[in-house]
């Protein structure tokens, strides 16, 4: 029923583990976030359920076990994910934006692009478990989720800081950042494989730079609110966590590239690799 | 990389962050432009969840006139000095809000109102003056001698707590000493979230405490010819004109408000009920006010709005008339009290037979409805719930008197 694949670093190796860290990180990040709304909704426990279940049952695929019954769970949780996620960006939605569709209730409903993370951590998984397919075909298909990503990006910081009026300059830098990132990655999506490394090492220390200003601003951010319980700070100040997804889905690009400019051995390998896997 | 490419990546990123430029700035000045990051979350995050949690502050809100001049629920709801604080969903606010937070952007208003009766006398009227502190009393004191530095009110004190929290108090909160320093809320005449001067003008607002027959203003205002026009006409006045700028042509017709406070083209607008008034109409005997001069010169200007000065003068002078007839009924009703109290026939304590709830009834019910009557046109208060309960009571009083003294043989 499993096999074990040997811990040989490949992009499609790198790629399984970004999902399952995703699923596992992502149940965090919104186990602080819906502590924001005390739970009110029943329904916002349901991807933190999720995420504890998920990360369980992908622990396999990240140790390199795999098998028909593992590949057909693993693909259980990607429909999952996405099923989570699209659900989620309707509920999230339905906070104020089905009410009254306007640009205030857009900006101060709860952010309708952050479960989308979710469809795209499913669309990852079941990228990575559907039928055999070339190193460059698999590239291709996680720059276009790295660029989906990107874009989640630019709209999360566009509606996050437009919720305090960026009132601070600073907040427009992540929002320029996701911008250009995604315009460069929409052209090595295009690009045939040969990787401009320079490029996308310049592309990703600049997200990963963002990421980590990000995080360490919007700590302090929290830190010198007003509010007289600390909890309180981190639990309705800036989302701590939020601008390490821009380190997140650079990494996801990175990736992509990786994979798609990859020497025919390693592709021959990563090709074995995937012919295993599929072995029933 | 080609510069193909490169090119595309520029021009893609230019455009979202150009796009994203453009929307924000679509968004309302209110939205984007406030003094600190909490007031911006304000003008939309507060509203997210109340409209789940209480969505009828949201709409009043949002009817209201703070909304439509940019206000934000923090501009209102944040703790100012004095006041006690809570942090709520990410934002710190007051415990409670108190007249203070108005007067942050109506500081004028709010003089007018705490140098007025609504202020300091109204909550000692009930409570005495042991919830002041030294500086509210004397401020209460410097413009009502007398009327804040006092015991507190025997029947109150006689009906205890519960009576006064949800009886007395409900209405003498408006002027209700606030640890912050300040007296009352403005919440009392124009509501909280509707933040409303139509509210304030209706008469209904005043009847919520001006009635009954202690005070039966509201009730005599409906019999009167004001009263009976402003419910004929209602629909064709224009109640959320401007107090600035507040014409006839916007309340040809008075309301409560109109006489007593309206700045009516170009009449001294003010918050200080008292200051058009020229008697202690509730008194047991009523004076002249301080003021008496300079109230009634007000009072009549605003009169002349509609009545010629011959009919304003044949008025005040038929009603003074009727003040000093009542002062004089009910100082005869209080020489036989006073007499049957120095004899010890009529206990000192207050309100311990009912001879003594009769002589509080004769100032306090029909003197105060035969005056209020007078001086607002409402004849049937004048005569049968004034002066008839008058004489029917100082028959009984005289009847009850002559019993006494022939039981006890004082005559």
């Amino acid at each position: 029923m499993s096999a074990t694949r040997p811990l040989r670093l490949t992009p499609e190796r790198a790629a399984e583990w970004f999902a399952v860290a995703n699923v596992a990180f992502l149940g965090v990040d919104i186990a602080i976030a819906h502590a924001e709304n005390a739970y009110r909704v029943r329904a916002e426990w349901a991807p933190l359920v999720f995420s504890a279940a998920g990360t369980l049952l992908l622990l396999p695929m990240a140790l390199g076990r795999g098998g028909a019954a593992w590949r057909w769970i693993e693909q259980l949780v990607g429909a999952g994910a996405v099923l989570v996620g699209v659900a989620g960006m309707v509920f999230h939605l339905h906070s104020g934006f089905f009410q009254q569709q306007t640009l205030r209730n857009l900006v101060y409903s709860a952010p309708f692009v952050a479960p989308l993370a979710y469809v795209g951590v499913g669309l990852l998984l079941l990228l990575l478990r559907s039928a055999p397919r070339s190193p460059d075909e698999l590239g291709w298909w996680l720059l276009v989720l790295a660029l989906g990503g990107f874009l989640g990006n630019f709209g999360l910081s566009l509606l996050d800081h437009a919720q305090n009026g960026f009132f601070r300059w600073t907040e427009w830098i992540p929002v320029v950042a996701a911008a250009f990132g995604s315009g460069f990655v929409f052209v090595l999506w295009l690009r045939p494989p040969a990787a401009p490394w320079p490029v996308v090492a310049a592309l990703v220390a600049c997200q990963i730079a963002v990421g980590v200003a990000g995080f360490a601003l919007h700590l302090w951010a929290d830190w010198h609110r007003p509010a007289a319980r600390l909890t309180d700070r981190f639990l309705f100040g800036a989302p701590a966590f939020a601008p390490l997804l821009f380190a997140d889905i650079a990494v996801l690009a990175a990736i992509g590239v990786w994979a798609r400019a990859q020497h025919p051995q390693d592709r021959a390998a990563s090709q074995h690799d995937a012919g295993r896997r599929d072995q029933p | 990389m080609p510069f193909r490419s490169l090119f595309m990546a520029v021009v893609i990123g230019t455009a979202l962050v150009v796009a994203a430029f453009l929307v924000n700035a679509r968004r309302p000045r209110v939205e984007r432009d406030q003094p600190s990051p909490a007031l911006v979350e304000a003008s939309g995050k507060c509203a997210g969840c109340h409209r789940r949690e209480s969505s009828a502050i949201v709409d009043q809100f949002e009817r209201s006139q703070h909304a439509v001049r940019g206000v934000t629920c923090l501009d209102c709801h944040r703790p100012l000095e004095g006041q006690a604080s809570v942090d709520h969903r990410g934002f710190v606010i007051a415990k409670s809000l108190t007249a203070r937070n108005c007067a942050q952007c109506h500081a004028g208003e709010y003089e007018q109102f705490a140098r007025s009766r609504h202020a300091a006398p109204a909550w000692a009227a009930v409570n005495g003056a042991k919830d002041f502190t030294a500086q509210q009393l004397a401020a209460g004191e410097r413009w009502h001698k007398g009327w804040v530095d006092r015991a507190p009110n025997p029947i109150a004190t006689l009906e205890g707590q519960a009576a006064m929290a949800s009886g007395c108090n409900a209405c003498h909160a408006i002027g209700k000493p606030n640890a912050d320093g300040s007296f009352g809320t403005c919440t009392s005449c124009h509501a909280r979230h509707s933040a409303s001067v139509e509210l304030a003008r209706l008469p209904s607002t005043c009847g919520q405490c001006h009635m009954g027959p202690d005070h039966s203003q509201i009730e005599i205002y409906e019999e009167s010819k004001h009263g009976a026009l402003f419910a004929a006409q209602r629909q064709r006045m224009n109640l959320r004109a401007d107090p600035k700028r507040l014409t006839t042509a916007d309340m040809s017709v008075p309301t409560c408000a109109t006489c007593h406070m309206s700045g009516l083209e170009g009449a001294g607008l003010t918050h200080d009920t008292t200051e058009r008034l020229s008697w202690f109409l509730f008194a047991p005997v009523s004076d002249k006010r301080p003021n008496y001069e300079r109230g009634q010169a007000a009072m009549k200007d605003v009169c002349s709005k509609c009545h010629a000065r011959s009919q304003i003068d044949a008025f005040f002078t038929r009603a003074e008339a009727v003040l000093q007839a009542t002062n004089e009924k009910v100082q005869g009703i209080v020489a036989v009290m006073d007499g049957l109290r120095k004899d010890g026939l009529v206990p000192k304590k207050p309100f311990s037979t009912p001879l003594q709830f009769e002589e509080f009834n004769a100032w306090h019910y029909y003197g105060r409805t035969a005056k209020h009557g007078a001086f607002m046109g409402g004849a049937d208060f004048v005569q049968w719930h004034g002066n008839y309960e008058l004489l029917r009571l100082r028959v009984s009083i005289d009847d009850a008197a002559a019993g006494l003294r022939a039981a006890h043989g004082r005559p």
